[in-house]
């Protein structure tokens, strides 16, 4: 049935709400007032020489993505073979698998930091590289492992049995035929989890300290403390990345089927 | 066999940063805090007494699940449209339709407050405009309160809200409200008559799974609500970071989780139910 | 080994799927002589494929063994069988050329790199392929895929080529061709191979032998002349071909009374009883006015026409007679009489003794 103009309307006013933050945000970070005010008093790119200038946002920026693409590699490396099983195997407690490695996805991030930092703390690793890759790892894998199964599941499973009766033993075959046809989904679920760290918040939150801090921790405690445009031109530049990246993985495997089913 | 073998690696690091933190969550939320604030190995149930005996414990419980509870229902209401319009589009704009409603998943949650900020502040866009027609002559608080945090809270959930919805109208009998149209309905009685019943499961659904990240939100109530503000999460936080009370903040975490159990066992049931009943 | 011992055994096979209660595969055992090509041939559902992917390995069976050349292997994973399987979504492998794709089969039976290139394109001149070796399976028709897969197959010098389906996502026009072409080569290279179809006109077009199988058994063995002629069951009667079906009483020296009062005689040596006989349309002759049935045709009746269906090549006269309604096929070329006969017209129709298959009533 066509939309009615109603729900025409209607559903303007959903995107209008869904859309009107980022588009703010791109409007100020080019302002070249000192507040987040509405209109801009005039516009500059002053916010964002003063986002390249600021040492400990940049230094942050560093961090995190060093730290993202860890945690990308890390999660794929031990994801994939998980899902890989989840994907192809017959197994008792197959179920039982796919539940426990996605139900951290389940619960508050929140409750998560705090668990890391009781358990991380007393063993001097909170603040440190292995401890915020440890905490990264925790929600960057249940995705890894969800995308991850979703694109091993998409290669037929006559293709594998088509490579053993041709003599491949079952490593070869995943190797060689199941692997290179599910690379879009792998690169995807790459990127995504890439993005996951990158912008992980919450659980950073509990894991940083004064000489190792990410940017979206940095970025959350300027927010907390001053509203000027140079938060609005890091979240653009954030917002320009990400938008980045999804195009990407858009045009590898298509948005929507990466995600799966929330 | 060779299943949980290849999975081992990511079991580990599952054990490692899932279960073993949440035992130990339990674990220390049974220690006991000293009069001088320090923590002390016991196996108590007083946090949990000292929480549950304490008026300001219900008052964030209260204000947590009024604020997600509104603020899920607000979405869903406004998910709904954009869903149904999802839907009814045609193949060519389908794609970048959902693709719009639910990118904002992938940009970080600070930046967007970022951009509400300027919606919503005393120099924000939706003051300067009711300032410039003459409506108000003060700005009118949005931001620093509960509105702006169940606006942004509201935003941030409705990107999920669709993505429910348009798993559950998926199901939904397009033939349905075109009969209804045939047999003379107009299109709103249809919509309230045939649509509406019809998406009620997907609705119910929607709301159970917004309402649960909306109780567990953070950054949202903490931003927004510029510390004016308390709800659970915020509690536990300042509980475990700024007071360092980790037996209160690992207690009101497991208050919190058990909570949250609670809810995902009724969305299950509820999903068991509808799934029964088709 | 002797020269008489089979190629392939399988010796009482089982399987079960879990949730059904009626076993896919039941207890089937069969033997094939090298170099032949078997038929395994059935209604959907009837365990066909089941057995074919027991004989890949693909398959566990519970029960029962499965010998090749001999030797036993059915504890072997396929990767150590050797057998070269042409699948019917035909899973070449998307992201490699077809040479490629047979030269993977190649790498993995541990032929030398220098050998396995001029090997592959061998195998994809052997299935007159060899201008499409760079092309990637998606640039290439549904035929050009399907011999793919068999050069792919082939190339690897299996000890059994097994195929499932492997013309049932051809297009009807190209069908009759490849099936020409599979049977050709088969028989070139000697290969001993089995082959799945729901198709009886393909296996009985191309096998050596065909099992028809039902409900996980194997109802009949035999070569195809033998499975079309002398069925060895009333379901192998009916699957296989088209027939007319009589009922009646098998009577003392095998005479078969209908309840419309015909008495036609069989080559039956059932006991007396209720029965079924078929009657296969085209055994059945169309007599001139006062023409005396030919010697050996036994059984005459007399019937009146009900329904004329005139295809081209063969005329098909639906006639009442005492015995129920009898199909008789004629060559409309050959055979001028039908054209004189109107719906209602009386007839007279023809056939032998040993024309009508006679079973046990169900």
């Amino acid at each position: 049935m066509k939309p009615t103009l109603a729900l025409r309307l209607l559903a303007c006013v959903g995107y209008l709400v869904l859309l009107s933050p980022a588009a703010l945000v791109l409007l100020i970070s080019f302002s070249a007032g000192d507040f987040l005010t509405f209109p801009p008093p005039g516009f500059s790119t002053r916010w964002y020489v003063a986002l390249a200038g600021n040492s400990v946002l940049m230094s942050a920026l560093g961090t995190s993505a060093i730290l993202a693409a860890v945690v990308a590699v890390v999660a794929l490396l031990v994801g994939g073979p998980a899902a890989y099983a989840i994907a192809r195997l017959e197994f008792p407690g197959r179920g039982v698998l796919a539940a426990l490695l996605t139900a951290p996805l389940l619960l508050p991030t929140l409750v998560l930091g705090l668990a890391l930092l009781l358990v991380l703390q007393p063993l001097g690793l909170a603040a440190t590289w292995p401890g915020l890759v440890l905490g990264h790892c925790l929600v960057a894998i249940p995705f890894a492992v969800r995308i991850m199964t979703t694109a091993f599941a998409g290669v037929p499973k006559e293709l594998e049995a088509a490579a053993w009766t041709l003599g491949a033993t079952p490593f070869q075959a995943a190797l060689r035929i199941t692997l290179p046809n599910a690379a879009p989904g792998a690169i995807a679920a790459g990127v995504l989890t890439f993005l996951v760290s990158f912008d992980e918040t919450v659980i950073s939150l509990f894991l940083v300290g004064p000489r190792l801090t990410t940017l979206p921790v940095e970025m959350f405690r300027y927010a907390e403390h001053t509203t000027d445009p140079l938060i609005a031109a890091l979240a653009m530049t954030l917002i320009a990345f990400a938008a980045l990246m999804v195009l990407l993985v858009e045009r590898l495997m298509g948005f929507s089927n990466a995600m799966g089913r929330e | 066999m060779i299943g949980w073998l290849l999975a081992l690696p990511a079991l580990g690091v599952m054990g490692l940063a899932f279960l073993w933190p949440l035992a130990m969550l339990f674990r220390i939320s049974l220690n006991r805090t000293t009069e001088t604030g320090a923590m002390e190995v016991a196996v108590t149930g007083e946090s949990y007494t000292r929480l549950l005996g304490d008026e300001f414990t219900w008052e964030l419980i209260g204000n947590t699940l009024g604020l997600s509870g509104t603020s899920a229902a607000i979405a869903v209401a406004m998910a709904l449209p954009v869903a149904l319009m999802i839907r009814a589009a045609s193949p060519r704009w389908r794609g970048l339709l959902a693709l719009l409603a639910i990118a904002p998943l992938l940009v970080s949650g600070t930046a967007r407050l970022v951009g509400w900020m300027a919606i919503l502040g005393d120099q924000g866009m939706i003051n300067v405009v009711l300032r410039w027609v003459g409506l108000t002559d003060a700005p009118i608080r949005m931001i620093n309160n509960w509105t702006g945090v169940r606006v942004g809270l509201m935003e941030s959930l409705m990107p999920y809200a669709v993505l429910v919805l348009l798993a559950g109208l998926g199901r939904l009998d397009s033939r349905l409200e075109e009969a209804a149209a045939t047999l003379g309905a107009n299109r709103f009685r249809t919509f309230i008559r045939v649509t509406l019943p019809l998406a009620a499961p997907a609705l119910l659904a929607a709301w159970l799974l917004t309402l649960v990240l909306g109780i567990s939100a953070f950054i949202t109530p903490r931003l927004m609500g510029g510390g004016r503000v308390f709800v659970l999460a915020t509690e536990i936080y300042n509980l475990a970071l700024e007071s360092v009370d980790w037996p209160a903040a690992a207690a009101m975490a497991m208050l919190l989780l058990g909570g949250l159990i609670l809810l995902m066992l009724l969305r299950g049931c509820v999903g068991w139910l509808q799934g029964k009943r088709a | 080994m002797s020269r008489s011992s089979p190629h392939l055994r399988l010796e009482q096979l089982v399987r079960h799927y879990a949730g059904a209660a009626a076993p896919a595969v039941d207890r089937i055992s069969l033997d094939l002589p090298r170099g032949a090509l078997l038929a395994l041939l059935g209604p959907s559902g009837c365990g066909k494929t089941t057995t074919l992917r027991m004989i890949a390995g693909l398959e566990k069976p519970e029960s029962g063994r499965i010998l090749v050349g001999g030797r036993d292997v059915t504890a072997l994973p396929p990767h150590k069988r050797h057998m070269g399987v042409v699948f019917q979504s035909y899973a070449l492998f998307p992201h490699m050329t077809s040479v490629g794709n047979v030269a993977f089969g190649l790498e993995m039976q541990g032929v030398a790199r220098a050998e396995r290139g001029p090997r592959a394109l061998a195998a994809l001149e052997l299935v007159g392929l060899s201008g499409f070796a760079q092309r990637k399976p998606r640039q290439l028709s549904g035929g050009q895929q399907q011999r793919v897969a068999l050069a792919r197959a082939l190339a690897i010098e299996p000890d059994l080529l097994l195929l499932d389906e492997p013309l049932s996502a051809l297009d009807a026009k190209l069908r009759e061709g490849v099936r020409d072409e599979i049977r050709a080569l088969q028989q070139r290279l000697g290969t001993t191979a089995v082959f799945v179809t729901h198709d009886q006109t393909e296996a009985l077009a191309m096998a050596d032998l065909v099992a028809v199988m039902n409900a996980g058994k194997v109802e009949q063995l035999a070569a195809p002349e033998e499975i079309f002629e002398r069925p060895a069951t009333r379901f192998v009667a009916t699957f296989v071909g088209r027939a007319a079906r009589i009922q009646g009483r098998l009577e003392a020296g095998g005479v078969l009374r209908t309840e419309g009062g015909a008495a036609l005689r069989t080559h039956s040596s059932l006991a007396a009883g209720p029965v079924e006989a078929f009657l296969r349309p085209h055994r059945v002759r169309l007599l001139a006015p006062g023409e005396a049935a030919p010697t050996g045709m036994a059984n005459v009746l007399d019937a009146t026409l009900a329904r004329r269906v005139y295809t081209g090549e063969i005329v098909a006269l639906e006639a009442n007679t005492p015995a129920g309604v009898i199909t008789a096929e004629l060559h409309a070329g050959t055979d001028g009489l039908w054209r004189e006969l109107q719906p209602g017209s009386p007839m007279r129709l023809a056939f032998r003794d040993t024309d009508l298959l006679v079973f046990p009533a169900p």
